[in-house]
Protein backbone atom coordinates (compact mmCIF):
# COMPACT_ATOMS: atom_id res chain seq x y z
CA UNK A 1 0.00 0.00 0.00
CA UNK A 2 1.79 3.42 -0.74
CA UNK A 3 1.41 5.53 2.77
CA UNK A 4 2.24 8.83 1.59
CA UNK A 5 -0.67 9.37 -1.74
CA UNK A 6 -2.69 10.95 0.43
CA UNK A 7 -2.76 13.08 3.58
CA UNK A 8 -5.05 10.87 4.97
CA UNK A 9 -3.12 7.85 4.74
CA UNK A 10 -0.42 9.47 5.99
CA UNK A 11 -2.23 10.72 9.18
CA UNK A 12 -3.31 7.00 9.63
CA UNK A 13 0.36 5.73 9.83
CA UNK A 14 0.85 8.30 12.29
CA UNK A 15 -1.92 7.17 14.45
CA UNK A 16 -0.65 3.30 14.24
CA UNK A 17 3.10 4.65 15.10
CA UNK A 18 0.95 6.41 18.03
CA UNK A 19 -0.80 3.47 18.99
CA UNK A 20 1.76 1.45 19.46
CA UNK A 21 3.35 4.40 21.84
CA UNK A 22 0.25 3.73 23.73
CA UNK A 23 0.41 0.04 24.14
CA UNK A 24 4.00 -0.10 25.07
CA UNK A 25 3.07 2.71 27.35
CA UNK A 26 0.58 0.46 29.04
CA UNK A 27 2.70 -2.63 28.97
CA UNK A 28 5.49 -1.19 31.35
CA UNK A 29 7.06 1.79 29.50
CA UNK A 30 8.07 4.82 31.32
CA UNK A 31 5.97 7.53 32.31
CA UNK A 32 5.75 9.91 28.80
CA UNK A 33 8.40 7.95 27.41
CA UNK A 34 6.16 5.05 25.57
CA UNK A 35 9.20 5.34 22.88
CA UNK A 36 11.67 7.68 22.60
CA UNK A 37 14.62 7.18 20.44
CA UNK A 38 17.34 9.17 22.50
CA UNK A 39 16.02 7.44 25.79
CA UNK A 40 16.28 3.73 24.35
CA UNK A 41 19.62 4.23 22.73
CA UNK A 42 20.88 5.73 25.82
CA UNK A 43 19.26 2.84 27.76
CA UNK A 44 20.91 0.30 24.85
CA UNK A 45 24.67 1.76 25.25
CA UNK A 46 24.16 1.58 28.74
CA UNK A 47 22.98 -2.10 28.72
CA UNK A 48 26.49 -2.66 26.37
CA UNK A 49 28.04 -1.02 29.05
CA UNK A 50 28.68 1.91 27.45
CA UNK A 51 28.38 4.56 30.49
CA UNK A 52 27.30 3.30 33.74
CA UNK A 53 23.95 4.92 34.99
CA UNK A 54 22.53 2.15 36.97
CA UNK A 55 19.23 3.56 36.39
CA UNK A 56 19.14 4.17 32.82
CA UNK A 57 20.40 0.32 31.35
CA UNK A 58 18.46 -1.95 29.22
CA UNK A 59 18.80 -2.89 26.03
CA UNK A 60 15.35 -1.55 24.43
CA UNK A 61 13.69 -3.64 22.10
CA UNK A 62 11.94 -0.99 20.19
CA UNK A 63 15.31 0.01 18.71
CA UNK A 64 15.99 -3.31 17.70
CA UNK A 65 12.87 -3.74 15.79
CA UNK A 66 12.72 0.01 14.34
CA UNK A 67 16.33 -0.83 12.80
CA UNK A 68 14.58 -4.20 11.39
CA UNK A 69 11.37 -2.66 10.43
CA UNK A 70 12.92 -0.33 8.47
CA UNK A 71 15.33 -2.70 6.89
CA UNK A 72 12.73 -5.28 6.07
CA UNK A 73 10.25 -3.13 4.73
CA UNK A 74 12.69 -1.40 2.33
CA UNK A 75 14.16 -4.63 1.19
CA UNK A 76 10.76 -6.31 0.50
CA UNK A 77 9.43 -3.22 -1.21
CA UNK A 78 12.84 -3.35 -3.48
CA UNK A 79 13.31 0.54 -1.50
CA UNK A 80 16.91 -0.88 0.19
CA UNK A 81 19.56 0.92 -0.78
CA UNK A 82 23.52 0.61 0.26
CA UNK A 83 24.67 3.90 0.35
CA UNK A 84 28.20 6.14 2.10
CA UNK A 85 30.25 8.70 1.84
CA UNK A 86 28.54 11.78 2.75
CA UNK A 87 30.64 13.35 5.66
CA UNK A 88 30.66 10.73 8.01
CA UNK A 89 32.77 12.04 10.57
CA UNK A 90 31.07 15.10 10.65
CA UNK A 91 28.03 13.04 10.63
CA UNK A 92 29.28 11.25 13.69
CA UNK A 93 29.57 14.42 15.72
CA UNK A 94 26.43 15.92 14.68
CA UNK A 95 24.59 12.26 16.35
CA UNK A 96 26.95 13.14 19.66
CA UNK A 97 25.30 16.48 19.82
CA UNK A 98 21.90 15.51 18.56
CA UNK A 99 22.00 13.03 21.88
CA UNK A 100 23.32 15.54 23.65
CA UNK A 101 20.60 18.50 23.11
CA UNK A 102 18.21 15.61 24.02
CA UNK A 103 19.66 14.72 27.21
CA UNK A 104 19.67 18.66 28.37
CA UNK A 105 16.44 18.29 27.54
CA UNK A 106 15.62 14.82 28.51
CA UNK A 107 14.13 13.28 25.21
CA UNK A 108 14.16 13.21 21.57
CA UNK A 109 11.73 15.14 18.80
CA UNK A 110 9.11 11.88 19.31
CA UNK A 111 9.35 11.98 23.20
CA UNK A 112 9.06 15.88 22.68
CA UNK A 113 5.52 15.33 21.27
CA UNK A 114 4.61 12.31 23.46
CA UNK A 115 4.93 14.33 26.30
CA UNK A 116 3.01 17.41 24.58
CA UNK A 117 0.46 14.76 24.13
CA UNK A 118 0.20 14.45 28.12
CA UNK A 119 0.10 18.36 28.37
CA UNK A 120 3.72 18.98 29.82
CA UNK A 121 4.02 22.56 29.26
CA UNK A 122 7.99 22.19 29.39
CA UNK A 123 7.64 20.28 25.91
CA UNK A 124 5.70 22.90 23.95
CA UNK A 125 8.81 25.37 25.62
CA UNK A 126 11.08 22.73 24.31
CA UNK A 127 9.16 23.01 20.58
CA UNK A 128 9.99 26.75 20.44
CA UNK A 129 13.91 25.98 20.70
CA UNK A 130 13.33 22.84 17.99
CA UNK A 131 11.33 24.98 15.19
CA UNK A 132 14.21 27.74 15.97
CA UNK A 133 17.13 25.46 15.12
CA UNK A 134 15.21 23.98 12.78
CA UNK A 135 15.33 27.63 10.87
CA UNK A 136 19.04 28.14 11.40
CA UNK A 137 19.48 24.97 10.33
CA UNK A 138 17.18 25.88 7.02
CA UNK A 139 19.47 29.34 6.72
CA UNK A 140 22.46 27.41 6.69
CA UNK A 141 20.90 25.02 3.53
CA UNK A 142 19.87 28.20 1.81
CA UNK A 143 23.22 29.35 2.07
CA UNK A 144 24.60 26.18 0.49
CA UNK A 145 24.90 24.10 3.22
CA UNK A 146 26.15 20.22 2.02
CA UNK A 147 27.98 17.25 3.79
CA UNK A 148 28.06 15.96 -0.04
CA UNK A 149 26.45 13.20 -1.89
CA UNK A 150 26.24 9.94 -0.67
CA UNK A 151 27.41 7.26 -3.17
CA UNK A 152 26.13 3.27 -3.92
CA UNK A 153 28.24 0.62 -1.92
CA UNK A 154 28.56 -2.74 -1.42
CA UNK A 155 25.07 -3.88 -0.59
CA UNK A 156 26.77 -6.02 2.88
CA UNK A 157 28.06 -2.42 3.68
CA UNK A 158 24.53 -1.12 4.64
CA UNK A 159 23.59 -4.19 6.29
CA UNK A 160 26.07 -3.55 9.11
CA UNK A 161 23.59 -2.10 11.42
CA UNK A 162 20.88 -4.34 10.95
CA UNK A 163 23.03 -7.09 11.90
CA UNK A 164 24.31 -5.62 14.57
CA UNK A 165 20.94 -5.18 16.21
CA UNK A 166 20.64 -8.53 15.60
CA UNK A 167 23.41 -9.67 17.48
CA UNK A 168 21.97 -7.41 20.63
CA UNK A 169 18.22 -9.35 19.87
CA UNK A 170 19.57 -12.73 20.39
CA UNK A 171 21.59 -11.79 23.40
CA UNK A 172 18.64 -10.25 24.77
CA UNK A 173 16.26 -12.87 23.44
CA UNK A 174 18.99 -15.54 25.30
CA UNK A 175 18.87 -13.56 28.54
CA UNK A 176 22.39 -12.92 28.63
CA UNK A 177 24.22 -12.34 31.80
CA UNK A 178 26.77 -9.96 29.41
CA UNK A 179 23.65 -7.08 28.94
CA UNK A 180 23.03 -4.85 31.76
CA UNK A 181 19.73 -4.46 33.06
CA UNK A 182 18.75 -1.47 35.85
CA UNK A 183 17.11 -2.68 38.98
CA UNK A 184 15.30 0.69 39.85
CA UNK A 185 14.73 3.62 37.38
CA UNK A 186 13.37 4.35 33.81
CA UNK A 187 15.74 1.29 32.59
CA UNK A 188 13.82 -1.01 35.14
CA UNK A 189 10.63 -0.05 33.52
CA UNK A 190 10.18 -2.27 30.23
CA UNK A 191 7.38 -3.71 28.08
CA UNK A 192 7.86 -7.55 27.76
CA UNK A 193 10.87 -8.17 25.38
CA UNK A 194 8.70 -9.57 22.46
CA UNK A 195 6.04 -6.92 22.26
CA UNK A 196 8.30 -4.21 23.08
CA UNK A 197 10.06 -5.88 19.54
CA UNK A 198 6.88 -6.04 17.52
CA UNK A 199 6.08 -2.65 18.44
CA UNK A 200 9.64 -1.46 17.52
CA UNK A 201 9.27 -3.57 14.09
CA UNK A 202 5.67 -2.23 13.54
CA UNK A 203 6.66 1.45 14.34
CA UNK A 204 9.95 1.07 12.11
CA UNK A 205 8.13 -0.06 8.92
CA UNK A 206 5.36 2.29 9.13
CA UNK A 207 7.85 5.09 9.65
CA UNK A 208 9.49 4.08 6.74
CA UNK A 209 6.79 3.94 4.68
CA UNK A 210 5.71 7.12 6.11
CA UNK A 211 9.14 9.27 5.95
CA UNK A 212 7.96 9.78 9.13
CA UNK A 213 10.55 12.53 10.99
CA UNK A 214 9.81 15.04 13.24
CA UNK A 215 12.31 17.50 12.09
CA UNK A 216 11.91 16.75 8.28
CA UNK A 217 8.14 17.99 9.21
CA UNK A 218 9.12 21.34 10.27
CA UNK A 219 11.23 21.70 7.66
CA UNK A 220 9.35 20.84 4.80
CA UNK A 221 6.63 23.74 6.49
CA UNK A 222 9.19 26.34 7.04
CA UNK A 223 10.88 25.55 3.22
CA UNK A 224 7.57 24.20 1.06
CA UNK A 225 4.47 25.08 2.99
CA UNK A 226 4.07 21.65 2.91
CA UNK A 227 2.06 19.54 5.63
CA UNK A 228 2.89 16.05 4.45
CA UNK A 229 5.22 14.98 6.96
CA UNK A 230 3.52 16.96 9.91
CA UNK A 231 0.08 15.53 9.31
CA UNK A 232 1.97 11.81 10.19
CA UNK A 233 3.15 13.66 13.35
CA UNK A 234 0.08 14.65 13.71
CA UNK A 235 -1.74 11.44 13.70
CA UNK A 236 0.78 9.78 16.20
CA UNK A 237 -0.35 12.95 18.62
CA UNK A 238 -4.10 12.81 18.16
CA UNK A 239 -3.92 9.34 19.42
CA UNK A 240 -1.25 9.82 22.73
CA UNK A 241 -3.59 12.57 23.21
CA UNK A 242 -6.60 10.23 23.70
CA UNK A 243 -4.62 7.62 25.58
CA UNK A 244 -3.27 10.30 28.01
CA UNK A 245 -7.09 11.87 28.29
CA UNK A 246 -8.89 8.64 28.74
CA UNK A 247 -6.38 7.01 30.54
CA UNK A 248 -6.14 10.53 33.37
CA UNK A 249 -2.31 11.01 32.16
CA UNK A 250 -3.45 14.58 30.99
CA UNK A 251 -3.07 17.87 32.28
CA UNK A 252 -1.52 21.28 31.46
CA UNK A 253 1.24 21.77 34.09
CA UNK A 254 5.26 22.85 34.14
CA UNK A 255 5.97 20.28 37.13
CA UNK A 256 4.85 16.98 37.96
CA UNK A 257 5.53 15.22 35.32
CA UNK A 258 8.00 11.96 34.95
CA UNK A 259 11.46 12.46 33.69
CA UNK A 260 11.21 15.94 32.90
CA UNK A 261 12.41 19.92 34.32
CA UNK A 262 11.11 22.69 34.07
CA UNK A 263 14.50 24.58 33.31
CA UNK A 264 13.26 26.71 30.27
CA UNK A 265 16.02 28.15 28.62
CA UNK A 266 18.18 24.36 29.25
CA UNK A 267 15.06 23.00 27.73
CA UNK A 268 14.87 25.72 24.93
CA UNK A 269 18.33 25.38 24.10
CA UNK A 270 18.59 21.41 24.12
CA UNK A 271 15.67 21.33 21.54
CA UNK A 272 17.35 23.81 19.74
CA UNK A 273 20.89 21.62 19.51
CA UNK A 274 18.83 19.18 18.32
CA UNK A 275 16.49 20.49 15.66
CA UNK A 276 19.60 22.70 14.31
CA UNK A 277 22.07 19.01 14.33
CA UNK A 278 18.90 17.40 12.75
CA UNK A 279 18.60 19.70 10.12
CA UNK A 280 21.87 19.83 8.76
CA UNK A 281 21.92 15.71 9.32
CA UNK A 282 18.91 15.28 7.07
CA UNK A 283 16.88 13.98 9.93
CA UNK A 284 15.71 13.32 13.66
CA UNK A 285 16.68 10.38 15.71
CA UNK A 286 13.67 8.51 14.57
CA UNK A 287 14.34 8.90 11.14
CA UNK A 288 18.30 8.23 11.25
CA UNK A 289 17.25 4.57 12.76
CA UNK A 290 15.27 4.27 9.42
CA UNK A 291 17.51 5.51 7.19
CA UNK A 292 20.03 3.09 8.84
CA UNK A 293 17.45 0.70 8.41
CA UNK A 294 17.63 1.19 4.75
CA UNK A 295 20.89 0.75 4.06
CA UNK A 296 22.28 4.47 4.37
CA UNK A 297 25.62 3.96 5.97
CA UNK A 298 25.99 7.68 6.58
CA UNK A 299 22.87 7.22 8.81
CA UNK A 300 24.38 4.31 10.38
CA UNK A 301 27.04 7.10 11.58
CA UNK A 302 25.30 9.30 12.84
CA UNK A 303 23.30 6.59 14.62
CA UNK A 304 26.86 5.28 16.61
CA UNK A 305 27.29 9.19 17.04
CA UNK A 306 24.31 8.47 19.44
CA UNK A 307 25.46 6.16 21.14
CA UNK A 308 28.55 7.77 21.67
CA UNK A 309 27.07 10.45 22.82
CA UNK A 310 24.64 8.73 25.41
CA UNK A 311 27.64 7.55 26.33
CA UNK A 312 29.32 10.66 26.88
CA UNK A 313 26.34 12.00 28.73
CA UNK A 314 26.48 10.12 31.43
CA UNK A 315 30.33 9.42 31.73
CA UNK A 316 30.76 12.93 32.02
CA UNK A 317 27.76 14.14 33.65
CA UNK A 318 26.34 15.96 31.02
CA UNK A 319 22.79 14.85 31.02
CA UNK A 320 19.85 17.06 32.70
CA UNK A 321 18.48 15.62 36.21
CA UNK A 322 14.81 15.21 35.92
CA UNK A 323 12.43 16.70 38.85
CA UNK A 324 11.32 15.21 41.69
CA UNK A 325 9.17 15.97 44.43
CA UNK A 326 10.61 15.77 48.30
CA UNK A 327 10.20 12.34 49.67
CA UNK A 328 10.54 10.96 53.07
CA UNK A 329 14.22 10.12 52.43
CA UNK A 330 15.15 12.86 50.15
CA UNK A 331 14.38 16.41 49.45
CA UNK A 332 12.63 17.91 46.28
CA UNK A 333 14.72 17.84 43.12
CA UNK A 334 14.24 20.67 40.57
CA UNK A 335 16.16 19.27 38.24
CA UNK A 336 18.00 20.49 35.31
CA UNK A 337 21.45 20.10 33.32
CA UNK A 338 24.77 19.92 35.35
CA UNK A 339 27.27 23.27 34.77
CA UNK A 340 29.05 20.24 32.48
CA UNK A 341 25.64 20.05 30.64
CA UNK A 342 25.55 23.46 30.25
CA UNK A 343 28.95 24.39 29.11
CA UNK A 344 28.47 21.25 26.70
CA UNK A 345 25.33 22.56 25.12
CA UNK A 346 27.47 26.11 24.57
CA UNK A 347 30.41 23.90 22.56
CA UNK A 348 27.43 22.32 20.80
CA UNK A 349 25.54 25.49 19.84
CA UNK A 350 29.57 27.05 18.54
CA UNK A 351 30.41 23.80 16.68
CA UNK A 352 26.88 23.65 15.10
CA UNK A 353 27.46 26.84 13.59
CA UNK A 354 31.26 26.39 12.75
CA UNK A 355 29.96 23.01 10.62
CA UNK A 356 27.07 25.02 9.07
CA UNK A 357 28.31 28.28 8.02
CA UNK A 358 32.42 27.69 8.28
CA UNK A 359 32.66 26.32 4.60
CA UNK A 360 30.82 22.75 4.04
CA UNK A 361 29.23 24.24 0.37
CA UNK A 362 27.94 22.76 -2.10
CA UNK A 363 30.21 21.84 -4.69
CA UNK A 364 29.30 22.99 -8.19
CA UNK A 365 31.53 20.43 -10.08
CA UNK B 1 -9.23 17.13 -3.25
CA UNK B 2 -6.56 18.57 -6.47
CA UNK B 3 -6.45 16.59 -9.49
CA UNK B 4 -3.48 15.08 -10.15
CA UNK B 5 -1.42 16.24 -12.94
CA UNK B 6 1.57 14.66 -15.07
CA UNK B 7 4.55 16.51 -14.08
CA UNK B 8 8.42 16.79 -14.56
CA UNK B 9 10.30 15.91 -11.52
CA UNK B 10 14.19 16.47 -10.81
CA UNK B 11 15.98 14.67 -7.99
CA UNK B 12 19.06 15.84 -6.44
CA UNK B 13 21.70 14.28 -5.20
CA UNK B 14 21.95 16.75 -1.95
CA UNK B 15 19.31 19.23 -0.72
CA UNK B 16 21.94 21.84 -0.98
CA UNK B 17 21.60 21.23 -4.60
CA UNK B 18 17.52 20.94 -4.53
CA UNK B 19 18.06 24.92 -2.81
CA UNK B 20 20.62 26.00 -5.72
CA UNK B 21 17.72 24.80 -8.28
CA UNK B 22 15.34 27.20 -6.59
CA UNK B 23 17.67 30.25 -6.66
CA UNK B 24 18.73 29.55 -9.81
CA UNK B 25 14.81 28.88 -11.21
CA UNK B 26 13.59 32.29 -9.29
CA UNK B 27 16.15 34.29 -10.92
CA UNK B 28 15.83 33.33 -13.87
CA UNK B 29 12.58 33.03 -14.25
CA UNK B 30 11.57 29.54 -14.75
CA UNK B 31 8.60 27.86 -13.72
CA UNK B 32 7.95 25.70 -11.08
CA UNK B 33 8.66 24.43 -7.69
CA UNK B 34 10.39 22.52 -4.76
CA UNK B 35 8.24 19.82 -3.20
CA UNK B 36 9.25 16.83 -1.25
CA UNK B 37 10.26 13.91 -3.03
CA UNK B 38 6.83 11.90 -4.68
CA UNK B 39 6.66 8.69 -2.59
CA UNK B 40 6.42 6.52 -5.94
CA UNK B 41 10.41 7.90 -6.61
CA UNK B 42 12.25 7.40 -3.96
CA UNK B 43 12.39 6.77 -0.19
CA UNK B 44 14.67 9.47 0.40
CA UNK B 45 13.46 12.44 2.28
CA UNK B 46 15.03 14.82 -0.08
CA UNK B 47 13.56 17.58 -1.93
CA UNK B 48 12.56 17.68 -5.53
CA UNK B 49 12.18 20.33 -8.33
CA UNK B 50 8.26 20.41 -10.15
CA UNK B 51 7.98 21.61 -13.41
CA UNK B 52 5.50 21.33 -16.29
CA UNK B 53 6.53 18.44 -18.81
CA UNK B 54 6.95 20.54 -21.40
CA UNK B 55 9.68 22.45 -19.60
CA UNK B 56 12.04 19.65 -19.25
CA UNK B 57 15.03 20.69 -22.22
CA UNK B 58 14.99 24.09 -21.17
CA UNK B 59 14.91 23.14 -17.55
CA UNK B 60 18.35 20.33 -18.51
CA UNK B 61 19.88 23.44 -20.47
CA UNK B 62 19.67 25.97 -17.85
CA UNK B 63 20.92 23.50 -14.95
CA UNK B 64 24.09 22.87 -17.22
CA UNK B 65 24.67 26.08 -17.92
CA UNK B 66 24.85 26.81 -13.95
CA UNK B 67 26.50 23.47 -12.76
CA UNK B 68 23.58 21.61 -11.10
CA UNK B 69 23.74 18.13 -11.43
CA UNK B 70 20.15 16.12 -10.87
CA UNK B 71 19.98 12.90 -9.45
CA UNK B 72 17.43 11.81 -12.28
CA UNK B 73 14.39 13.53 -14.13
CA UNK B 74 11.11 11.70 -13.77
CA UNK B 75 7.46 11.97 -15.25
CA UNK B 76 4.99 11.74 -13.07
CA UNK B 77 1.45 12.13 -11.01
CA UNK B 78 1.48 14.92 -8.68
Amino acid sequence: MNLSDSKVKLGIAGAVCGIVAAVLAVMGNPGNMAICIACFIRDTAGALGMHQAAVVQYARPEIIGIVLGAFIISVVTKEYRSTAGSSPMIRFVLGMMIMIGSLLFLGCPLRMVIRMSAGDLNAYVALVGFVLGIATGIAALKRGFSLGRSHETNKMNGAVLPVLMIGILVLALMGSALLISSESGPGSMHAPLIIALIGGLVFGAFAQKSRMCFAGSIRDIILMKNFDLFVVIAGLFVVMLVYNIATGNFAFSFTGKPVAHAQHLWNILGMYIVGFAATLAGGCPLRQLVLAGQGSSDAAVTVAGLFVGAALCHNLKLASAAAAPATAEAEAVIGGPSIQGKIAAVICIVVLFVIAFGGNKRSTK
Amino acid sequence: MRKKELKLIVTFHTTADAMAMEKACKERGVPGRLIPVPRVISAGCGLSWCAETAEKENIKAMMQSVGIQEEDMHECMV
